[in-house]
């Protein structure tokens, strides 16, 4: 840890090695850097590969594979009705007997694995704790799987599952992470029965891991304000509940043995490979004998990056001795998958009265629920994503807590940690600006991050040591932009006197992927009419990743995108990839895709070089056809492909392969604005715009990218202003349905006006970051931000009701008079 | 228990053999026609939304016992992918569509209601697809796409020539499984 003489010092001085271990410049290949004018097919709004299927209801997702298996069944689950407690008997004879029911499994059924794994979908060796079991007798909240039914159909599977009963010896429970860390707390694991590699677990207080880290001396910087007539010290809490995915394709899977009595499995997933080796270890089976299918994903937003039914659908699938499909219901969707975790931050900091951030402090405890899949992972991202907007801080300290409760488990979803972490951070920054009466832009100006820093707010965890270069950086842009569009400046009143109108503001910053722990690969190969077969890992589950790719490689090989045909990632076909998750795909997979189309193209190029009897460094592919400078002749891809593969003398297939990986994750950056009118009566508050400016470097689809916004903004408004579960005292939920649930309706969102800011990120392949995540984390501090501007009052809890300002408004009324 | 069931499909008579307690959506993709999806199955989320005698219907929570004689349009009655009906390109032309999980029966929705109401404004478009849900796009592109469907309906309206079978399945050469086929 590197800690400066001074703690109050408002520049922290990095080391010689930091910036020669992260220079700014970057060893780009020349062509990764196109002027707009000279770009083809990239920064076009392609149509989306699969659009056409889409509209006409031909595109193919998991359900609708069932008509191929003539003799498949249907699977349903039994799951626990209680909290906390044992199932002691599980009486299937009913069930057993009904007609056309063809298998019972329960925890002691042979064809289900007994022992410890995660749900979470992450690299090997998985962070998360090994503290899952297929089907289960000690249960820990209303949900866990305790047996499941195969059966003729649907209806038939969930009477069954009906007919079990199921004997408890019920335990307390315990419903809130204050009240879990208590050492009288009921403790919910036995840490004897789990692997846990993460640090500071501790489970006979309820806690699945604790991590800290620190930068400078956050506490000398404290104790240096206390004696300081020119600093401020703020101090604030905030609290976010669960959010639901609302993922609209139910998770589903299809499992079956193939011919060769391999298992294959068509299911909704984002991490088809790491499902695949999560699975052979489950069932002890070799890797080479599953075979993972993605077909068309109705989305995943995180919720798919788990692997919650296939290892039961396989189980029924060995107990039936035919092809089962488990379908999830929404009633499951709910209480019984995964959710965006809870959470409480609290933000400290010290600023001098100029407006300089000296010191930033944030301590999170989220509620992982019952099981720990993403905890310390998601935990250390509340922090280590929204932090760096403030990196210039020379003081920052961070640590997260993730507790267990008797409720449902919680794991990856859109944002992972930074909507939590950017709710604190930014609702923190506008009180401070309050209190030292500063435009809250001005603020954020004098303190933001910027092109050429180097970060080590990302890497406070690990002390400061880990640090990156920040080579592209829009954020000023995007405020600049997004100011204008949402008339920061000219705020009118309303004329009604109940009536207040204000603008609110949050910056935001995510990462492309995780930095030293991502793989993509890539295969293309020509056809003999010119056209291109695309194969990577990547996985669609979606926002149009096929298409993105489809233009990466078309613009290498100067085809247009529609003759590069993507296809979907399939573990026996595709090249590795680690799955759609942690913004990746276009970073790290897009920069695969771009190195295995250049191979590709040295070759096109040398066929082409026979055909027009030029030097192949002197031609230049585009339009379809491969063009020479100096005689101005030109052979169409067609030509070219024909000649690879039917030409006199040599013969060879066009092909290109690679990988990539990379240590680099390069922030994407992004201003949320809000436009709201309350009425100071009711609390009742109209959202009359929402803007979001993004600088995501190069778009490689304008539409896909405005997609991203819009959709992302969507969940964040949601997050904003109707998040949350409701439980009943026994810890049995009661949100299960997406009414109930309250996900916004056309009729509810309010308009959205998204701004793409361009940089150039060299890294990125032409330019490119993510963009999938970072809209999600604006909303919520946005927003507040404003209501405290319109009416002066903060909810610093989400959602953000009408009857909570109504009431702090009542509060403030009576503590004037 | 069995019972048969008389539907005008997509302008073909048909007879289908069903539970009495199947829904009009078991009906239709028991028999291929899954176009329409299964969100929520409890009339919350309009995904599996189809026609019934001219008005958008969620089929998840229709009893395929009530509707025997009624006429039904699927999304496979509209347009194919080369002759798109005015309302699917412009959902394609707008960009309108991620996962697409939602837009079958949002297509439908929005056909029905155009019908209706040839000249919309933005507030009668939210209001009248307020039951499709759609979690991918914030619906920004959807509204869009639904006023430019205005725009272009006043021409023809294509309908499927094929009388909206569903398209013939060709298996995967590997296993059977057809995974590869789309
Ligand atoms: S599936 Fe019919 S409304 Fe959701
Ligand atoms: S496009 Fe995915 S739900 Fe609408």
């Amino acid at each position: 840890m590197s800690k400066p003489d001074d703690a109050g010092s408002s520049e922290r001085q990095h080391t010689a090695a930091a910036e020669s271990e992260h220079p700014m410049e970057w060893d780009e290949a020349p062509n990764n850097r196109k002027p707009a004018s000279d770009r083809q097919t990239i920064s076009e709004r392609e149509e989306k590969d699969d659009a056409r299927k889409i509209v006409t209801g031909e595109s193919k997702y998991t359900a609708d594979y069932a008509k191929h298996f003539p003799d498949l069944a249907a699977g349903s689950v039994l799951r626990s009705d209680i909290a906390h407690g044992r199932v002691t008997e599980i009486d299937a004879s009913a069930a057993e007997e009904m007609e056309g029911v063809y298998a019972v499994v329960t925890p002691d059924s042979e064809e289900v694995p007994d022992k410890p794994y995660t749900s979470s979908g992450q690299p090997y060796p998985e962070p998360s704790p090994w503290d899952l079991h297929v089907l289960r007798r000690e249960v820990n909240y209303v949900g866990d799987p305790i047996a499941a039914v195969a059966a003729v159909d649907g209806d038939t599977a969930d009477r069954a599952t009906r007919a079990i009963e199921v004997s408890y010896e019920e335990e307390e429970g315990v419903f809130d992470t204050a009240a879990a860390t208590n050492p009288d707390a009921p403790q919910i694991h036995d840490p004897d029965n789990i692997e846990n590699h993460q640090p500071g677990a501790d489970y006979e207080r309820n806690i699945e891991s604790h991590i800290e880290g620190e930068i400078g001396d956050v506490a000398g910087a404290f104790e240096a304000a206390a004696d300081s007539d020119d600093r401020i010290v703020t101090e604030t809490e905030w609290e976010l509940p669960y959010q639901s995915h609302c993922v609209p394709e139910p998770h589903t899977t299809i499992a079956h043995r193939d011919e060769d009595a391999r298992y294959h499995l068509i299911t909704s997933t984002q991490v088809p490979y790491h499902t695949r080796r999560q699975l052979s270890h489950l069932f002890d089976v070799p890797i080479r004998d599953i075979r993972v299918s993605k077909p068309r994903i109705g989305a995943g937003f995180g919720a798919k990056q788990s692997m919650l039914i296939e290892p039961i659908t396989i189980a029924l699938m060995e107990a039936a001795g035919r092809p089962v499909k488990l379908e999830t219901t929404r009633r499951e969707q709910f209480y019984a998958l995964r959710s965006r975790r809870p959470a409480r931050v609290r933000m400290r900091s010290v600023v001098t009265d100029e407006g300089d951030v000296e010191a930033l402090d944030l301590s999170a405890v989220t509620n992982s629920g019952a099981y720990g899949p993403h905890g310390m992972t998601v935990g250390s991202s509340v922090g280590s994503k929204p932090l760096p907007l403030y990196t210039h801080a020379p003081n920052i300290r961070f640590e997260a807590t993730a507790v267990h409760t008797n409720l449902p488990v919680a794991g990856a979803i859109r944002g992972y940690g930074a909507p939590q972490g950017h709710f604190a951070l930014e609702g923190h920054m506008d009180e401070v600006a309050h209190e030292l009466d500063m435009d809250p832009l001005e603020l954020r100006a004098r303190n933001r991050i910027e092109e050429g820093d180097i970060d080590d707010a990302s890497g406070v965890l690990s002390g400061g040591e880990h640090t990156r270069r920040i080579r592209s950086c829009g954020l000023g842009e995007c405020i600049d932009r997004g100011k204008e569009a949402i008339g920061w400046d000219e705020v009118e009143q309303p004329d009604e006197e109940h009536l207040h109108r204000a603008c609110g503001v949050a910056l935001t910053a995510q990462k492309s992927g995780v930095a030293g722990d991502e793989l993509g690969a890539a295969h293309i190969k020509m056809n003999e009419d010119g056209s291109f077969i695309l194969q990577t890992g990547a996985v669609d589950i979606g926002p149009g990743a096929d298409t993105a790719m489809a233009q990466i490689a078309g613009e290498v090989l100067g085809a247009p995108p529609e003759d590069v045909l993507v296809q979907p990632s399939d573990t026996d076909v595709s090249p590795f990839d680690y799955g759609a998750y942690a913004s990746s795909t276009t970073y790290v997979t897009g920069q695969a895709v771009k190195k295995a189309a250049e191979k590709a193209r040295t070759q096109l190029l040398e066929f082409a070089a026979k055909l027009l009897d030029e030097p192949p460094e002197t031609l230049e592919a585009r339009d379809g056809a491969v063009h020479a400078e100096r005689t101005g002749e030109s052979v169409t891809l067609e030509e070219v492909g024909y000649g690879s593969i039917y030409g006199d003398d040599e013969r060879a297939q066009v092909m290109g392969e690679a990988s990539h990986s990379t240590d680099e994750s390069p922030p994407p950056f992004g201003a949320q604005f809000v436009d709201v009118t309350v009425d100071d009566r009711t609390g009742e508050f109209e959202i009359h715009d929402l803007v979001y400016a993004v600088d995501c470097g190069v778009a490689i689809n304008p539409d896909l990218v405005e997609g991203q916004i819009e959709g992302a903004l969507h969940m964040s408004y949601e997050l904003a202003v109707s998040s949350g579960y409701s439980f009943d005292e026994d810890g049995t939920p009661e949100t299960l349905g997406f009414r109930d649930y309250g996900m916004p309706t056309a009729d509810d969102q309010p308009p959205i006006e998204s701004i793409i800011v361009e940089t150039h990120e060299p890294t990125g392949p032409f330019g490119a970051k993510s963009v999938a995540e970072i809209p999600v984390n604006g909303v919520p501090p946005a927003l507040s931000n404003a209501i405290r501007n319109a009416v002066d009052v903060r909810v610093s809890d989400l959602p953000i009701t009408a009857e909570k300002i109504e009431a702090k408004l009542d509060t403030a009324d009576e503590a004037a008079d | 228990m069995t019972v048969e069931i008389d539907l005008t499909l997509n302008g073909e008579e048909r007879t289908f053999e069903a539970e009495r307690s199947d829904s009009l959506l078991d009906v239709l993709r028991k028999n291929g026609y899954t176009g329409a999806k299964r969100g929520c199955d409890t009339g919350n989320c309009g995904f599996c939304t189809v026609t019934v005698d001219g008005e958008s219907t969620m089929s998840c929570i229709e009893p395929v016992a009530t509707i025997d004689g009624a006429t039904v349009e699927t999304i496979e009655s509209l347009g194919s992918q080369d002759d798109l009906h005015p309302v699917q390109s412009a959902f394609v032309d707008n960009a309108a569509l991620q996962c697409g999980f939602c837009i079958p029966g949002m297509i439908m929705r929005s056909r029905d209601f155009l019908e209706e109401n040839p000249d919309p404004d933005r507030e009668e478009i939210r209001a009248a697809l307020s039951d499709n849900l759609c979690r991918c796009t914030g619906y920004e592109k959807i509204l869009d796409a639904v006023e430019d469907a205005a725009e272009r309906m006043d021409g023809d309206t294509a309908v499927a020539a094929d009388g909206g079978q569903p398209v013939d399945d060709v298996s995967c050469s590997g296993c059977g499984c057809g995974v590869n086929d789309e």
